[in-house]
């Protein structure tokens, strides 16, 4: 089996120095894992993020020379339909680009390709390769994708490989030009980024004093029950908490 | 000298006019819904509301689809599979209900909010930033090759911040067509509930399959990190019986949590601390059982919207946090409700 890794152009949040992206590193150890045969590929200007990709569980890293203002999409679609691997692996965010998140599923829909979203853990199932998805409040999912895919990973997913010195010396950076594209501008300001205050309760909304209310007591106007019967005070619990939609809970 | 004689001017930061407070006992008519008859444009509201509810994220999506609905006259239609609650309250003008025939078909959902949105062509389609709603957002984005704007941070009507370059930077851009909000990011709707009129879910189009079987995985809760779980029960120093304590949580399929008391003592493990020196949580509901509500204790449950308490002191704080509340002794609750799940509820 073989499965390429996308790696980005990452850099720190803290030092803006080029590091490669965790969730990368996660999705080589992932692809490890399956015991694929694991290549990276990357499209834009060789980065030093990307050369220390290799020291983490990849020998061979190819990078698409395209300009600034070239599509990445293009470039890895072509590289990726000339000669397809069996699993695409990438973040499900970059850190240090535009990180959104998109460029997976551009990919996926470029090439024709399934794409299963933030892996956590990969097998080889009957047909095809099995995915558990995290999902929202620790919840998990198990997909079966047809090959070629890709797939995306999260953060929960298991621990990057340790970086290995040698291995990064003896790992090999492949130049090639890439197909390139214009990438259509987009109309938008960057500006340094500005921390905004979260909202919480109502803030924001309803009157001043309701806005107080909901800073100071939060819930309020509660159902006080003194001194129910044990019993009672059990089935008050659990009609509660089945309106709240866990009932199935018990039969798991 | 004559005082009262007007209310007293009020300070608002929204700058909306203030209400006098003279005006707000007057005044309380009889609950009516707000209707927007003709609306000038759609605004979708992509919900996954699992378990036919609203997640507090979601609401805050209805909340910031009305910001972008309100200043130009428009309807703000709650695209989800089914609702048990009322979509109204939450800010709803409009309710479509797809529901692809499998619920955990992300294929067919994605197609079938393609066809919704070339039905009705809605001016914007917001969807929650989390796992699931950012893979939907992500993968109609992908499906459309329509501008997206991923982790929207702030919203108007004219501009969406989102950040980029590893936080270090953001990004200003007028709404695109796509846009995923992060969380506690906007306020959801209060006031008067909207009509939340069903309307005609579109012809489901075609479907590329490439997902061949989809469905979730038993996860036993105690395995589920306190910070993801839905559902925290935990203990406090006014239960002693922590065997029984455990057993009551796996028959709630509750992930089990504790006061710092309780874990400083050892009876449950440090991860299991729930306050502002263990997790803050992000669940939909909390039992505390023997636990005061000290305010370091509270803090664990900023986010959490659903609360009860058992305790046997009618003045504790976590009494007067609660949504239910019980004065009784945890010890004879707990094994009640043991019981009583044992048997079948
Ligand atoms: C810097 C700092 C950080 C802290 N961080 C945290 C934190 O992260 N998390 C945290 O939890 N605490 C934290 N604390 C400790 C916190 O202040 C409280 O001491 C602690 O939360 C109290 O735990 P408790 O409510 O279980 O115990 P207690 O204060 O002893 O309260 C026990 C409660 O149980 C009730 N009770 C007793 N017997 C029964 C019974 N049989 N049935 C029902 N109810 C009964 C009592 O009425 C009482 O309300 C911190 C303190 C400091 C100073
Ligand atoms: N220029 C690139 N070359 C190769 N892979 C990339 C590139 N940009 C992004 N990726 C991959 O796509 C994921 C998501 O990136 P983004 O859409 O920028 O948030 C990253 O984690 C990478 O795996």
């Amino acid at each position: 089996m073989r499965a390429v890794v996308l790696l980005s152009a990452g850099r720190h949040p803290l030092s803006a120095r080029p590091a490669p992206v965790p969730v990368e590193m996660q999705a080589i150890a992932l692809a490890r894992g399956l015991g694929a045969d694991v290549a990276g590929l990357h499209a834009g200007a060789p980065d030093l993020a990307v050369r220390e990709a290799l020291g983490q569980g990849m020998d061979r890293v190819t990078v698409l020379r395209i300009g600034e203002a070239d599509d990445a999409v293009a470039a890895l679609a072509a590289a990726l339909a000339a000669d397809p691997p069996d699993l695409v692996l990438a973040g499900n965010r970059g850190r240090g680009g535009e990180d959104s998140g998109l460029l997976p599923y551009l990919l996926a829909e470029a090439l024709g390709w399934p794409i299963a979203a933030n892996a956590v853990a990969l097998a080889a199932a009957a047909e095809g390769l099995a995915v558990i998805q995290a999902r929202a409040r620790g919840a998990r999912w198990r997909l079966v994708v047809a090959p070629p895919a890709v797939v995306t990973v999260h953060p929960a997913a298991p621990p990057a490989l340790p970086f290995a010195y040698a291995r990064a010396r003896r790992g090999r950076i492949e130049e090639q030009e890439g197909r390139s594209a214009p990438l259509v501008p987009r109309v938008a300001e960057e500006r340094p980024y500005r921390p905004r205050p979260r909202v919480i309760g109502v803030a924001g909304g309803g009157s001043a004093a309701e806005r107080l209310r909901a800073a100071t007591e939060v819930a309020g106007g509660g159902r006080v029950l003194v001194d129910p019967p044990p019993e009672e005070a059990a089935r008050e619990l659990l009609a509660w908490l089945r309106a709240l939609g866990f009932s199935r809970s018990a039969d798991e | 000298m004559r005082v009262g004689q007007r209310p007293r001017m009020r300070l608002d930061r929204r700058g909306v006019e203030a209400v006098p407070p003279a005006a707000m006992v007057a005044a309380e008519p009889a609950p009516r819904r707000r209707v927007v008859a003709e609306p000038a444009y759609l605004i979708f509201a992509v919900a996954e509301a699992e378990g036919g509810r609203l997640s507090r994220h979601e609401r805050q999506v209805l909340g910031a689809a009305r910001r972008l609905a309100d200043p130009g006259g428009g309807a703000v239609v709650l695209v989800a599979p089914s609702l048990a609650e009322d979509a109204g309250a939450a800010g709803a003008d409009r309710l479509l209900s797809l529901a692809a025939a499998e619920r955990y078909d992300l294929e067919a959902a994605t197609a079938l909010l393609a066809a919704a949105a070339a039905r009705y062509s809605p001016r914007h389609v917001l969807f929650a930033e989390n796992e699931g709603g950012g893979d939907l957002a992500r993968r109609l984005a992908a499906r459309l090759g329509a501008p997206f704007a991923a982790g929207v941070e702030a919203l108007s009507a004219r501009e969406a911040v989102c950040p980029c370059r590893a936080r270090r930077a953001e990004l200003r851009l007028a709404p695109p067509f796509l846009l995923s909000l992060a969380p506690d990011r906007a306020a959801p709707h209060v006031g008067p509930a909207h009509e939340a009129s069903p309307l005609d879910p579109p012809a489901a189009g075609a479907v590329r399959r490439g997902i061949l079987t989809a469905a979730p995985l038993p996860v036993t809760a105690a395995e589920v990190p306190l910070a993801e779980a839905g559902l925290v029960v935990a203990a406090g120093n006014g239960v002693k019986d922590f065997a029984g304590f455990l057993r009551l949580c796996s028959a709630l399929g509750a992930t089990p949590g504790a006061s710092r008391v309780v874990c400083d003592a050892g009876a449950m493990p440090r991860a299991a601390q729930v306050g502002a020196s263990g997790t803050v949580l992000d669940a939909l509901a909390y039992v505390a059982f023997g636990i005061a509500g000290a305010p370091q204790h509270l803090q664990g449950l900023g986010r959490v919207e659903h609360v009860a308490a058992v305790n046997t002191d009618i003045h504790a704080a976590m009494i007067a946090r609660a949504e239910l509340a019980i004065v009784q002794d945890a010890r004879r609750v707990m094994p009640a409700l043991l019981a009583l799940l044992e048997a079948g509820g």
